[in-house]
Order: C-alpha cells, then sequence, then structure tokens
C-alpha cells in the first residue's frame, strides 16, 4: 500500500516535471518559430492577388494586395473585415472578389516605394511604345547614362566648385578672369546635367494598376522588377538572397518601412565592441580584487552586496545616470575645455556613441565581475599551492596559473555581457541611440572614429518601428525580420560562448574533473 | 619501560581474535607436553612400556601443531603486517612453538628407555628419574603459566628453578658415571640412561627459553644481556 | 661484537647541528584561534628521509607547510617559535619566501600539474625565478625528469599536456617540478595516497634515491610505507609530538604507549 504510494508520487513527480519542460520549450520554440516565420516574409516574394470590392452602389474599388496566404484564406479575411465594418448595415455588405493574375508586376524604386500593376509599355527618348523584351536594353543605357552623369559631377562639377568657393572665401573679384572663366566652365557642365537629367527622365516604364490608371516609373529609380505569381522556385531563391544581402546591407528607406538595417547593425557591433574594452578591464581587475586579494570583512561583504545590487538596478536607470552623469556632466565639461570654439551646439555635451558605451559597460559590469568570480573560485587550491611552492609570487600565481584557468568564466562572463548590451533598448535612448543617423560613426575622416555621434542600434530600430507603425503589413515584417536578425545576433554570441568555454575548458579544467 | 601487553584493544576484532588463538595455540601445545610428560614419569615409574609406547606415537600430534602455528604466524604477518608488541607476540609464539616441539622430541627419546631394552634396575636411578621428572613438570606448568599471563615475577620463578634441575642433573651423571665405573660390561644400557638424562636437562633449558621470551614479550630487550638476577631485583623493587 | 647487518643510523638525540636540516624551535601554530601545533621542538636529519605520522588532524601537514611556510596561504593563522634551515630562522620577517620556497620544495597529496605541456610544468619554477636561456631549461627539464624516473617515459612527448599523463606519472612529474630548482628540502604531504601499490613502491624507490641530493620529509598514513622508506620517524598525536626516532626503533619498539598504540592500530 505505501510502496504503491510512493509510485503514485514518484511518477506524479516525474509527470509535473515533464509538464514543466514541456512548457518552457514550446515557449522557447513558438518564439523562434514566429519570429523566424514573420521575419522571413520580409525576405520572401509574396504573390499578388487583384481584389475586386463591388459596393451595392455599383461603385467598384479595386486593387492589388501582396499576401503569402491564398486566395481563399484571403478571400475569407476581406470578406470578415467587410462583415465586422457593415456590421450596423448588413443590407449594403460590399461583394468582394479575389483573383489571381499572372501578369501582375512588381516594382520596387530605390527610395523602397513598391508599385503593383501589370505592364503598359516602356519609353524611351526615341520611342514611346516598346515592349517589355526591350527592358533590359534600356536598362542598359539608363545605366550608361547614370555613370555618365556621376562621373561628371565627380570629376568636373566638385573640383570647381571647389575652387569657386576657395576663391569667394578670399573675397576675390567676381570679374576676374579666373572667376568668370570657372564660372563658364560650370554652367555648360550643369547645363550638360541638365541635358542627361531630361534625356534620363524619358526612359520610363509604365505600368497599370487596379483601377487601370497609368503610372509612370522612371526606370533610373527601379531597384527590382518581378512579377510575383510567376516566379520559379530558382527565382524565389535568388530574390531571397537579393533582398537578404539587401537588408543587410542598406540602410533603410522610406522612414524604416524598407531597404536595410545595415547602419542599426554596425552601430550595435561598434558599441558592443567599444564597451567591451570598456567593461572586460575594469570587471576583470575587480573580480580579481575582490576574489583574490580583497581581506575577508565587512567593507569587502558590502562591495559585493552592491555588486550583485547593481545587477539588479532597472536598466532604464542606468540610462538616466549616464544621460545625467555622462553626458550633462562629463560631455559638458570636455565640451568647455576642449571644445569651447563651437558652443553652444554641444559635441561631447549631447548623446553620442562614447557615452552610450560607457553606459552600457556599467549596466554589465555586475556580470563581467560575477561571472569572473565565479571562474576564479572554480580553480582548485592545489593549482594555487602548487603555483605557490615552486616560488610563485602572488601576481605570479595569478597572472601564469589562476587567470588561464579562469579564463572560460571569463569568457562567458564577457559574452554575457555582450549579449546582454546587443538585446537592450531603454538607456541607449536616453544615451545616443537614434530611429535614424545621417552617418555611421567611422568614415574616412579624422580622426576616422567619431565617438561623439549618435548612432543606430538594432534593438532601438525594432523599438521605433514597432512603436510607430503597427498599420502597414510591410513594416511589420521589416520589424520582424529585425528581430530574427537580433535573435540571431544573441544566439551566436551565446553558442561562441558556449564552445569557446567548452574549448577553454577541455584544455584547462581537466584536471578538476 | 614496562607495560601491560593488551591483546584486546585493537581497532580490528577479528586482528584480537587471530592474536588471542595464535597465543592460545602455544598454551594448548604446552598443556599436551605437559600431560605428555606426566604419563612418561608414570611409565618410568610403573615401567609401562604400552604407555610410553602410546606418548611416543602421540608426539606426531605436537609437530602437527608447531607447523600449524608457524603456518598461522607467516599467514599473519603477511596479512596484517604487525608492528612493535604485536610481532614480538608473533615471532615469541614462533620461537615457543619451536621450543615446545623440540621438547616433545625429549619426551620421545626419554620414552625409549622404558620401551626398548629397558631401563637398568637401579633405586637411585628411579627416584633420580622421578626427581628430575617433577622439578620438569613442576617448571613446565610455571613457563606456561607465566607465558599465559606474561607474568614476568612467574617467569623468573620458573626460571630459577633451571638451576635446581641442573644439580639433580649433575648429581645423577655423577652416579651413572659411578655405575658405568662398577660396572663396565653394561655400559651401553647406561649409555642410554645418560642420553635420557640429559634429555630431561634439554628440556629444563627449553622451557628457560621460553621464560625468556616473556621478557622479550614485554620489553622488548633481549634478556640474555641482563642477568635474570638483575630482572628479578628490579622486579622486587618496583612491585 | 660480529655485525651481520651494517645500520649507519645516528639516534636522534645525538645528531650534531651540522646533521640537522631543519631544526625547529618551540614551534607552535593556530588556525582561527585554535592551537594545531603545539611547541614542538624537532630536529630533522640532513640527507635522511623522515616521516611524519599520526592521525588525521594531528598537525603532520601543518608542521610540514611550516618548513616552507605555506600556512600562510591561510589568513587566519599564527606561528610563534623558530625553523631554522642553514643556519636562518626562516621565520624572521625579512624572510624572502619565493627564494625560500624554490629551496624547500613541496609534493601534494593529489598530483596538480598547471594545464600546461610537461616541459612547462617542470620549468615554471625556474621561469619564475627569471631562467630565460632555452639551453639552460632544456637541461634543467632533463635532468629533473631524469631524477624523477620519468624521462624515458616521456621524452617523446615533452610538449604534450601534462594532464594526459597517469596518475603515478603526474605524481612523478611533480617531484620533477620541484627538483628543477634543485632544493635542498622536498617536502612530501602523502604523495601516494591516490596512487595504486605498485606505483607507489615505484615513488618510494625514487624517493629512497632522492635522499642523495635532499633532505626529505614525507607525510604519509600509510604505516608500512613510513616504516619502509623512512630513516626517522616522528609521531604527532592532537598537535604535540609524542616521539621522534630512528624508524628501526619507532617501528619495533616505541617509548611511548600512544605510539605503541597508534602504530599497532589500537584504540588511540
Amino acid at each position: 500500500m505505501k510502496r504503491s504510494l510512493f509510485e503514485v508520487k514518484q511518477s506524479l513527480t516525474e509527470l509535473a516535471s515533464l509538464l514543466c519542460i514541456t512548457v518552457i520549450v514550446s515557449a522557447f520554440l513558438g518564439l523562434v518559430f514566429f519570429i523566424g516565420i514573420q521575419g522571413l516574409r520580409y525576405f520572401l516574394p509574396a504573390s499578388v492577388h487583384l481584389v475586386t470590392i463591388t459596393y451595392p452602389d455599383q461603385r467598384v474599388e479595386k486593387y492589388y494586395q501582396p499576401e503569402t496566404v491564398d486566395k481563399s484564406s484571403l478571400l475569407a479575411d476581406i470578406n470578415a473585415r467587410l462583415v465586422q465594418q457593415y456590421s450596423d448595415n448588413p443590407a449594403n455588405l460590399p461583394l468582394a472578389e479575389v483573383v489571381h493574375t499572372e501578369d501582375v508586376i512588381e516594382i520596387r524604386t530605390e527610395s523602397g516605394e513598391v508599385y503593383y500593376g501589370t505592364f503598359e509599355r516602356l519609353t524611351s527618348d526615341k520611342n514611346d511604345n516598346l515592349t517589355i523584351t526591350m527592358m533590359d536594353n534600356l536598362l542598359l543605357t539608363v545605366e550608361l547614362l547614370q555613370s555618365q552623369l556621376s562621373d561628371v559631377q565627380e570629376n568636373q562639377l566638385m573640383p570647381i566648385h571647389r575652387r569657386l568657393a576657395g576663391l569667394t572665401e578670399r573675397n576675390v573679384d567676381e570679374n576676374v578672369q579666373l572667376f568668370r572663366s570657372l564660372q563658364g566652365d560650370f554652367k555648360r557642365w550643369q547645363s550638360y546635367v541638365t541635358g542627361v537629367n531630361e534625356r534620363l527622365s524619358l526612359f520610363n516604364i509604365v505600368i497599370k494598376d487596379a483601377e487601370a490608371n497609368d503610372i509612370i516609373i522612371p526606370l533610373s529609380e527601379i531597384s527590382s522588377l518581378i512579377s510575383p505569381n510567376s516566379v520559379t522556385l530558382f527565382d524565389k531563391i535568388v530574390i531571397f538572397s537579393e533582398r537578404l544581402i539587401n537588408f543587410l546591407s542598406e540602410p533603410p528607406k522610406q522612414a524604416a518601412t524598407s531597404g536595410g538595417v545595415f547602419p542599426a547593425i554596425f552601430g550595435t557591433v561598434l558599441m558592443v565592441i567599444l564597451m567591451a574594452i570598456v567593461v572586460s578591464p575594469f570587471g576583470i581587475i575587480a573580480a580579481i580584487y575582490l576574489h583574490e586579494y580583497a581581506p575577508e570583512n565587512k567593507t569587502t561583504l558590502l562591495i559585493r552586496i552592491g555588486v550583485s545590487n547593481m545587477a539588479a538596478v532597472p536598466s532604464v536607470v542606468y540610462g538616466v545616470f549616464g544621460l545625467g552623469f555622462f553626458v550633462y556632466t562629463l560631455g559638458g565639461s570636455i565640451d568647455q575645455l576642449l571644445y569651447s570654439e563651437k558652443l553652444p551646439s554641444p559635441t561631447f555635451g549631447a548623446p553620442g556613441l562614447l557615452w552610450a558605451s560607457l553606459t552600457m559597460g556599467l549596466l554589465t559590469l555586475p556580470v563581467v565581475i560575477v561571472a569572473t568570480e565565479e571562474g576564479l573560485s572554480r580553480v582548485p587550491k592545489g593549482q594555487r599551492q602548487g603555483s605557490y611552492a615552486l616560488g610563485a609570487t602572488k601576481l605570479e600565481t595569478i597572472t601564469r596559473v589562476v587567470i588561464p584557468m579562469a579564463s572560460p568564466g571569463i569568457l562567458t562572463g564577457l559574452i554575457l555581457a555582450i549579449a546582454r548590451a546587443a538585446g537592450e533598448v531603454a538607456p541607449l535612448i536616453l544615451v545616443g541611440a537614434v530611429k535614424f543617423a545621417p552617418s555611421l560613426p567611422v568614415d574616412g575622416t579624422f580622426p576616422f572614429l567619431h565617438l561623439e555621434r549618435q548612432f543606430m542600434h538594432l534593438g532601438v530600430f525594432i523599438y521605433n518601428g514597432a512603436f510607430h507603425s503597427q498599420i502597414d503589413a510591410n513594416v511589420a515584417s521589416i520589424m520582424f525580420a529585425s528581430c530574427m536578425l537580433l535573435i540571431l545576433i544573441v544566439f551566436a554570441l551565446n553558442i561562441t560562448a558556449i564552445v569557446f568555454r567548452g574549448r577553454l575548458r577541455e584544455r584547462y579544467e581537466r584536471s578538476l574533473l | 619501560m614496562k607495560r601491560p601487553f593488551q591483546l584486546n584493544t585493537h581497532i580490528s576484532a577479528k586482528y584480537n581474535q587471530e592474536l588471542e588463538a595464535l597465543k592460545h595455540s602455544v598454551l594448548t601445545m604446552g598443556g599436551l607436553l605437559e600431560q605428555q610428560m606426566v604419563n612418561t614419569l608414570i611409565a618410568i615409574e610403573e615401567k609401562l612400556p604400552n604407555l610410553a609406547e602410546r606418548v611416543s606415537l602421540n608426539d606426531a600430534k605436537i609437530d602437527g601443531m608447531e607447523q600449524q602455528v608457524e603456518q598461522e604466524c607467516m599467514r599473519i604477518i603477511a596479512t596484517r603486517n604487525p608492528a612493535a608488541s604485536d610481532l614480538r607476540l608473533v615471532m615469541t609464539v614462533a620461537k615457543a612453538a619451536n621450543d615446545l616441539e623440540r621438547i616433545g622430541d625429549d619426551i620421545v627419546r626419554i620414552n625409549r628407555l622404558v620401551q626398548s631394552k629397558g631401563m637398568p634396575d637401579s633405586d637411585f636411578l628411579l627416584a633420580g628419574l622421578l626427581d628430575i621428572g617433577n622439578r620438569i613438570v613442576s617448571m613446565m606448568r610455571g613457563t606456561l603459566d607465566a607465558f599465559a599471563r606474561q607474568d614476568e615475577k612467574a617467569a623468573i620463578i620458573a626460571h630459577k628453578q633451571d638451576s635446581d634441575i641442573d644439580r639433580v642433573y649433575k648429581k645423577l651423571l655423577e652416579q651413572t658415571a659411578e655405575e658405568i665405573k662398577s660396572n663396565p660390561e653394561e655400559i651401553y644400557m647406561w649409555m642410554d640412561v645418560l642420553w635420557t638424562v640429559r634429555s630431561f636437562e634439554r628440556i629444563g633449558d627449553r622451557c628457560k627459553n621460553i621464560c625468556e621470551y616473556v621478557f622479550f614479550l614485554n620489553s622488548g630487550t633481549n634478556r640474555k644481556k641482563i642477568s635474570m638476577k638483575k630482572n628479578l631485583k628490579r622486579l622486587l623493587k618496583n612491585g | 661484537m660480529f655485525k651481520l647487518f651494517e645500520r649507519e643510523v645516528i639516534a636522534v638525540d645525538e645528531l650534531s647541528l651540522n646533521q640537522t636540516g631543519i631544526d625547529v624551535r618551540e614551534l607552535s601554530v593556530e588556525f582561527d584561534g585554535k592551537r594545531v601545533l603545539n611547541e614542538i621542538n624537532i630536529r630533522i636529519p640532513k640527507h635522511k628521509i623522515t616521516a611524519l605520522i599520526g592521525q588525521s588532524g594531528c598537525g603532520k601537514t601543518t608542521l610540514l607547510s611550516s618548513f616552507n611556510r605555506m600556512n600562510e596561504l591561510n589568513r587566519r593563522h599564527k606561528t610563534t617559535g623558530e625553523v631554522w634551515i642553514d643556519e636562518r630562522n626562516i621565520y624572521n620577517k625579512r624572510e624572502n619566501l619565493a627564494a625560500l620556497r624554490s629551496r624547500v620544495g613541496m609534493v601534494f597529496q593529489r598530483p596538480n600539474p598547471f594545464p600546461m605541456s610537461i616541459y612547462e610544468n617542470v620549468c615554471f619554477g625556474l621561469k619564475i625565478k627569471g631562467e630565460t636561456s632555452r639551453r639552460v631549461l632544456d637541461d634543467a627539464v632533463e635532468n629533473a625528469l631524469d631524477q624523477a624516473a620519468l624521462w624515458e617515459e616521456v621524452r617523446d612527448r615533452l610538449f604534450d599536456s601534462a594532464l594526459t599523463l597517469s596518475g603515478g606519472q603526474q605524481q612523478r612529474l611533480m617531484i620533477a617540478r620541484a627538483l628543477a630548482l634543485s632544493p635542498e628540502i622536498l617536502l612530501l604531504d602523502e604523495p601516494t595516497s591516490a596512487l595504486d601499490p605498485l606505483t607507489t613502491l615505484h615513488i618510494e624507490e625514487l624517493i629512497s634515491q632522492l635522499k642523495k641530493t635532499c633532505t626529505i620529509v614525507i607525510v604519509t598514513h600509510n604505516m608500512q610505507q613510513a616504516a619502509r622508506v623512512s630513516d626517522y620517524a616522528a609521531f604527532l598525536h592532537q598537535g604535540d609530538l609524542i616521539e621522534f626516532a630512528d624508524s628501526d626503533v619507532l617501528f619495533t619498539l616505541p617509548a611511548k604507549q600512544q605510539t605503541e598504540d597508534y602504530i599497532t592500530g589500537r584504540y588511540g
């Protein structure tokens, strides 16, 4: 009897733990799959449906709807929406119809706009009515013209303009021969550019949208043209990788509704690297002091408690602190001391990359300290004894024996800190991360790394996107794509940490086992 | 330096038992030999060759016992690695067993006198043999008792008995020599007597050895270096 | 008298000063206010093997560690008294601990090779001392490994991780590591407690070879081992030195009842 009760208890415990594990695993997988699928939609070409809605008053509304779901579920969706819309007036319920047309094309412009329609005609400077087969030729011509244009701008207009500006700065009289000839050149090149531009504007593609209106799109603006309803699998893969590459390498366009997230990735990585440079020496030295040197008294205990409490402080508090201390106090003083000629416009006295890195360093310091201490305490006593017994001093023992053996722990802490900083949002908004930064913090002008500049951050980018535009499906999908990227980056960092730690353990900690 | 020998205090109870059994085996052997000696004296006194023969046959048992003791000692040394007093006990037991086995051999030799052609019909001889025999029995008893109790005083008392035995032995020798002088034709018969008397004396010596082992067991010093008299004086002063 | 067995053992109380390797005077050690060693006086003979025996917690290891001041790694310890090595009290305030520890080598109970190559392990101490010449290091490594009877086994894999060695090899490596510094004194803290009997015998043989060059002090729980390898033996009990004598005497005829009880396995 007792035995069976015991067995029941045991199986209940097993069941409960199994349940818990299932919940955790499914929550995790659900998150990953949801984000992953939603994010991938941004890269996959969606098929386009022609939606026709006929109202009872004979008014007809037509539009193209890009959707990954099939025709019938799209129709069901639309009907459901209409029924809800007309719930108080069911008699006027319009009639919806979805048609899958093969000949629809999707055009994306350089500026990120998307057009759907059926091909009408192509225009060039010579002919107003060309078929789609001429497309490649025309595109080549356009490309040639564009390169001519940029060549002229770079090599002719820019130098002349610079020389003119130089002359003006030196207050040279406008009637001097040189000045005049330069102005003449400038005008001549400008008119050339205008001519080329006029010629370029004749190269257009004309498509008909759902309501049969002509849309004229200059060929020079087009970045991609596909017919989404008749792509093969191979085309899909090509389109997918193209969009993926664009996503990773291009700046956001159209107020972050299309384009890529390259500046955000770049800013995140740069900020994280700077933070690691700041946090690792401080954190590791602090941990070594605490673990190896600090006397075991109340002060040390207080410091330890302080460190663990630092880890519990909400991150936005760090942001406020960073803004108040780093940006205004520290940055303000730097401006007064070094950049007083630029005041009142601030240089370091405004949120920027440096302050963001320092703030994040402060935020992740406890993680590094705790992990390093953990690593240090894993070094067996015998190793230290062995080193001391061979005549090593404390410093030699720490640098030659203890730190190499604690390196897995130290590294773990550092990578956890990096992963945390990569995903943090709240403090960054306050101390330097912005929705859109006009320039990267690294460029070709001295001093190459501009610590005072504001930067873009993947987490902040997602936050802004999610905050501003929940309506547009396309915006949502770029946010999901960014989320997926962020998750991948954090996972990759964590996996790197685990692999690296495993290797170091293999090397240094086998004696512990 | 003197300290009571404690057998029952090892952490290993089995070891205690083994040492106890080892020590006991010596006492068993000694008891058997005492019985042999008593029987021998009866055989001499009553002239019973049959009894003498039985005693001689019994000696095989004692030889067997000695072998067993030896094996047990080797086993204990090999498995228990005895140290200090334990080691001395094992060594002492081995040596004592050896001495006891020799005593057994001497008893067989004495019995041969009764068994074979018969001993010479002489009153002084019979009286002398019984005298020395009884002294030997008493010394054996004292020795074994001293060994059993690790009693140094008893050992010294037993040890001192040997000088009496030596005295009787010498007297017997002289008388035997007289007898041989007066009856040279019986010389072979008297030679046997001579051996017998010698055997008695040897038993006394071996008992003396065992008494000495008691000292070795207790103090670890080889008592042959120290005179027994000094030992006795010291003991009397202390206790 | 004719001697059947040759033995040249000087009785403990007849040791002269220049036959003494370590002279311990009134040494007391406290941990956390608890006395672990109680006014120990002992003269450890030079170029001999001295075994320290006694129950766990009797202070053997503490006594051993006080010879190279390893006790000081524990923060809450207090040592009073003197330990003289080479006519110097090592418990003076200006003693250079690193130099002391390179003269007084120590091998611990469990082999604790550093996670480096065999070569690096052996020359760790020399490198700490500042030796950089490759030739000197190579020679020292070969010498030390040879002395520790390990050279033949590892000569082809000097640059493999020391953790790939077997337990017995690791312990010999630990001895080699200490020997590389050519110490005057070698302290062994239960060096064979984690090894099998045959490996133990190898290490014991090695130890008895080493006494030509160093004074050796060995702590061991194994009475037979102490009896086998040592020339002298000291029995400690609850922080007191009960008896110190040459091993022949101590293991056959100890002077004190406590020693007798301990070595014959009786209730303490």
